[in-house]
């Protein structure tokens, strides 16, 4: 185009070296000095200690994120395949409940899962309790209830990409596969399926980064046993150890591996475009 | 076969809403509850939506959420568009390293983004300083502030700054669609260069900056984690409050105003939709279920409904607008202020409205969770206070460090009605720093219906027979106090092997699994609903549980308990000494003290208020004080020798309890 177009460009080329590369500078100095603003490494090397809840924190958001992708690519492909109203109505559905602040539905959620919460109740209206010889189902403050609390909150983020991936399809191509002879599985295992992986890779991608670094969702549904990465560093800045040194140190390590994970992973959606989110 | 299939899918779709709206629905259920609890039913009422009206620190939260979501969307859809007109006049593979910079914040978690700002924001006030010293040195026609903390102008650009990559990636595509000739063909025909902008280029990407706009808008709403990290102290947007009371128990105001929003968001949908499918059905148009979003705006737009949308947008612009001018002409108002930083419900609010009336000093309320969090908002530049109400072992921190002002007692002459006993405490021996607030014992709460024998021993906690039912408090402190009062030892022990000791006794405990969960306020809504046995808390606490379940008892144990006191005490340097003082002698003042005391049901430090309170109770209820919750209120002298107080310990020590709570963490 123009190339007094370009110099649009400079003022935010500025801004972004401010806000993003020079915070994150600061935040490895951090990492690797002490609070007498000596180098060291021993931010890196007392991390062992907390390998288990690195591993925790992998482990339950990759498997939210592997129910979410279960539960929205269906949803996401049935809702796709539906009159326009329908779907209109379905996606404002979707993306309503954001306007609901997520820690006041993930508080909800406490009052659902409690020992005698909604569901418990029903538990035993039902007369399961009598029949299994227990009090109740302890669901708050388990793996299961950090796991369910992900998936709440962020399932919205994995429908959206993919239903708009679906959506932009070539119906035509569709038509072709089946001319050609291919029944239905295989249209959708040939064609839609390769055809919509960038929206998955970019719901996986919504739904992974946030899971593992979270502090909230684990704070509150499990209640302060099932330590995940996010809390190890909020702890250290807001929380009751403060040591940003530490907590700089495992933000960059948590940076890292998921940066890494992402660009494994897009390595198999090589060359397509980044699906945007609506 | 086909009909069964769709019946499938809608059942799909059907299973998801209900799994996303049930917890939704029982919110706005709960905001219609006479009670305030969130799991316990006592009727319909609308008080809590009257109630919200008057809630300061409530509105004041939606106040801020929607000016910096207002203000962020604005700003990051201007800058947004045009860097992105300008990325796409780079070269590629400039553009290219460009555009792998602006997707950072968004493949970056949220904690991430939030603490290197945070740790980026807190750096530069530190180089200000030193360069305003310097500058304010060299010449006096200008004064530059030396001292700049967190707080809505940070709050602000850390919004901008995660909106405009949102902005950017809408608008991309538009631009990447639009024939590169256009411009120039615009150009050549006669048009400044503004005009082809507004004429030519504006339409072809307006559907991408609306939809930017909008995802911009709804982000930062939504955003929890980065405000958290950047909005410091005195700044609280709506989910930052909300994090604070879900600890506790979240007020139903709080879901009376989430209901409002949520139901005005549905009302403006529907709106937008109707107009929608009114006008796709004028058209006609058998193919809109194939049609991109982007295009469907775009559509949208271009109908009537679109134009009041559009017409909506201009107003909320201009809304924006007003209330900044609003915003900034009452900040540099020069009303007199008071910072004063408390724990979650620990004041009658009504005293803040008597205060700011009687002296016209306005009062900015802020609450942190705990001590330690406290400590590191002080410590990490975060806080602008004046008034701080910390406990004894803290207190005795702060002093060692030097942090605390030394008060002047002329001023505070309420200070006199102060009970002795609560004067010259290990903490300030000479009491120099501190007015006592509050104090109160640490003891067992059980649900006697759930409980066979009454609980007398701190053992109790730890008891393999109650696996699964006992509640451990959330902080080292106390959690480590507990086992060491069971274990006969002084909670004040620096003897490694006595704390390893009571370590052993949380682990094991822990191993057999008798802690269900370790809480802290949350322990409110958990006993309250029957839904664990045994906990330890603070007794003003008990007394509010007590009130939604009657089967709650409160008791020292034999080993002897914890007893605190919470006192205020002025920062070093604080910048409204004067009103700080008024608010310290308000708050000591008899009348405050039998507010609070009735609002907390904390024991008060004022000897006056503590005698009058029977009768205070008597006149405002119609009934007497039943004297057993007086005493629970009021621990009686001779309990009071049996419990010990937190003395601050050396930094050895306070180091191994963070390591030993961590481990039991993990």
């Amino acid at each position: 185009m123009n190339r007094k177009l370009s110099l649009l460009a400079l003022p935010y080329a500025v801004w972004l070296f401010l806000l993003v590369v020079i915070p994150i500078l600061i935040m490895a100095v951090y990492a690797f000095t002490t609070s007498d603003s000596a180098a060291t490494l021993e931010n890196f090397t007392d991390m062992g200690i907390y390998a288990s809840v690195f591993v925790r924190s992998f482990r339950l958001a990759a498997i939210a994120t592997l129910i979410c992708l279960l539960i929205g690519y269906p949803a996401a492909y049935f809702m796709a395949g539906e009159g326009s109203g329908f779907q209109r109505v379905a996606l404002a559905l979707i993306m309503l409940p954001m306007w609901m602040n997520f820690l006041l539905r993930t508080y909800s959620w406490m009052s659902i899962l409690e020992n005698n919460g909604l569901l418990n109740q029903l538990f035993q209206k039902i007369g399961l309790f009598s029949l299994l010889k227990i009090e109740a189902f302890q669901m708050l403050r388990t793996p299961g209830a950090v796991t369910l609390g992900m998936v709440y909150n962020y399932l919205p983020f994995m429908i959206l990409p993919i239903y708009s991936v679906i959506l932009k399809l070539d119906r035509q191509l569709l038509e072709a596969a089946r001319d050609l002879g291919a029944n239905s599985a295989q249209v959708f295992l040939r064609v839609i399926l390769p055809l919509s992986l960038p929206g998955v890779l970019s719901g996986v991608t919504m739904v992974f980064v946030p899971s593992v670094s979270t502090f909230a969702i684990s704070r509150l549904l499990g209640g302060g046993t099932q330590m995940m990465l996010g809390d190890l560093i909020e702890q250290q800045f807001l929380g009751g150890a403060y040591n940003p040194h530490l907590g700089a140190a495992i933000s960059m390590v948590m940076m890292v591996i998921v940066v890494l994970c992402m660009a494994l992973m897009n390595h198999f959606g090589e060359g397509e475009e980044q699906a945007v989110m609506l | 076969m086909r009909q069964s299939r769709r019946a499938g899918s809608r059942i799909l779709i059907g299973l998801v809403f209900l799994f996303l709206y049930a917890p939704i629905a029982l919110l706005i259920i709960f905001s219609f509850n006479e009670g305030d609890s969130s799991a316990v039913w006592r009727g319909f009422s609308l008080h809590w939506y009257q109630s919200m009206f008057r809630n300061r620190l409530i509105i004041e939260s939606v106040y801020i959420t929607l000016l910096v979501s207002l203000l962020a969307t604005l700003i990051s859809t201007l800058a947004g568009t045009f860097a992105a007109i300008g990325l796409y006049s780079l070269p590629r593979r400039r553009r290219d390293a460009l555009l792998t910079v602006n997707n950072i914040p968004m493949m970056n978690a949220d904690i991430v983004t939030g603490v290197s700002l945070c740790l980026f924001f807190v750096a530069f006030f530190q180089f200000w300083g030193g360069f305003a010293r310097w500058f304010n040195g060299v010449q006096t026609a200008v004064v530059l502030p030396e001292r700049l903390t967190l707080g809505f102008g940070t709050l602000l650009l850390a919004h901008v700054a995660f909106n405009i990559p949102y902005v950017i990636l809408n608008v991309a595509p538009k631009l990447r669609q639009m024939d590169r000739n256009l411009m120039d063909a615009a150009q050549d025909l006669g048009c400044t260069w503004m005009q082809a902008f507004w004429k030519v280029m504006l339409p072809e990407i307006k559907p991408g900056i609306v939809s930017g706009a909008l995802i911009a808008f709804t982000m930062s709403i939504d955003d929890f984690v980065i405000s958290y990290f950047t909005a410091g102290s005195s700044t609280s947007t709506l989910a930052m409050t909300i994090y604070g009371m879900t600890k506790r128990r979240v007020t139903p105001e709080i879901n009376a105003v989430s209901t409002i929003l949520f139901l005005t968001v549905l009302v403006l949908l529907v709106i937008v939709n109707m107009g929608e499918i009114r006008q796709e059905r004028r058209k006609r148009n058998p193919s809109a279920h194939s049609v991109p979003v982007g295009e469907r705006l775009r559509r949208f737009f271009a109908t009537r409904a679109g134009q009041y949308a559009r017409w909506g947008l201009v107003a909320a612009g201009s809304v924006a607008f007003v209330v900044t001018v609003l915003f900034l002409t009452r900040e540099t108002q020069s009303i007199p202020v008071v910072n004063v930083c408390s724990w979650g419900e620990y004041i009658d609010l009504d005293l803040i409205d008597r205060f700011e009336a009687e002296t016209g000093i306005r009062v900015n309320y802020q609450t942190a969770e705990s001590n330690e969090t406290m400590y590191s908002l002080l410590k990490n530049g975060g806080a602008d206070y004046d008034v701080i109400v910390p406990s004894d072992y803290m207190i005795a921190q702060l002093i060692e460090e030097g942090m605390l002002s030394e008060l002047n007692y002329d001023n505070i002459p309420n200070f006199q009605l102060i009970d002795p006993r609560f004067k010259n405490l290990s903490y300030d021996p000479e009491n120099k720093y501190t007015v006592p607030y509050t104090w109160s014992t640490l003891g067992i709460i059980y649900n006697a219906a759930m409980i066979d024998e009454p609980v007398t021993s701190w053992g109790a906690l730890y008891d393999e027979r109650n696996a699964g039912k006992v509640l451990l408090i959330n902080n080292s402190r106390d959690a480590i106090g507990e086992a060491l009062m069971y274990l006969g030892y002084s909670i004040n022990t620096t003897d490694e092997a006595e704390i390893r000791a009571a370590y052993a006794v949380l682990d094991k405990a822990s191993k057999q699994g008798v802690f269900q969960g370790k809480v802290m306020d949350e322990v409110f809504q958990t006993m309250e609903g029957g839904n664990a046995a045994i906990a330890s808390y603070y007794a003003g606490d008990y007394l509010s549980m007590l009130e939604n379940n009657e089967d709650l008892r409160y008791v020292i144990p034999e080993e002897g308990a914890n007893w605190f006191v919470d006192a205020m005490c002025i920062l070093k340097d604080a910048p409204h000494m004067a009103e700080a003082e008024a608010w310290i002698n308000f708050i000591a003042s008899t009348e405050a003290n039998l507010a609070n005391m009735d609002y907390l049901r904390y024991g008060s430090p004022n000897m006056e208020a503590l005698e009058q309170y029977p009768a205070y109770y008597e006149e405002l209820y119609g009934e007497p004080l039943d004297p057993e919750i007086y005493d629970i209120i009021v621990t009686p002298p001779e309990v009071l020798e049996h419990c010990q107080m937190y003395e601050n310990t050396p930094p050895e020590t306070r180091a191994l309890y963070n390591r030993l709570w961590i481990q039991l963490g993990i």
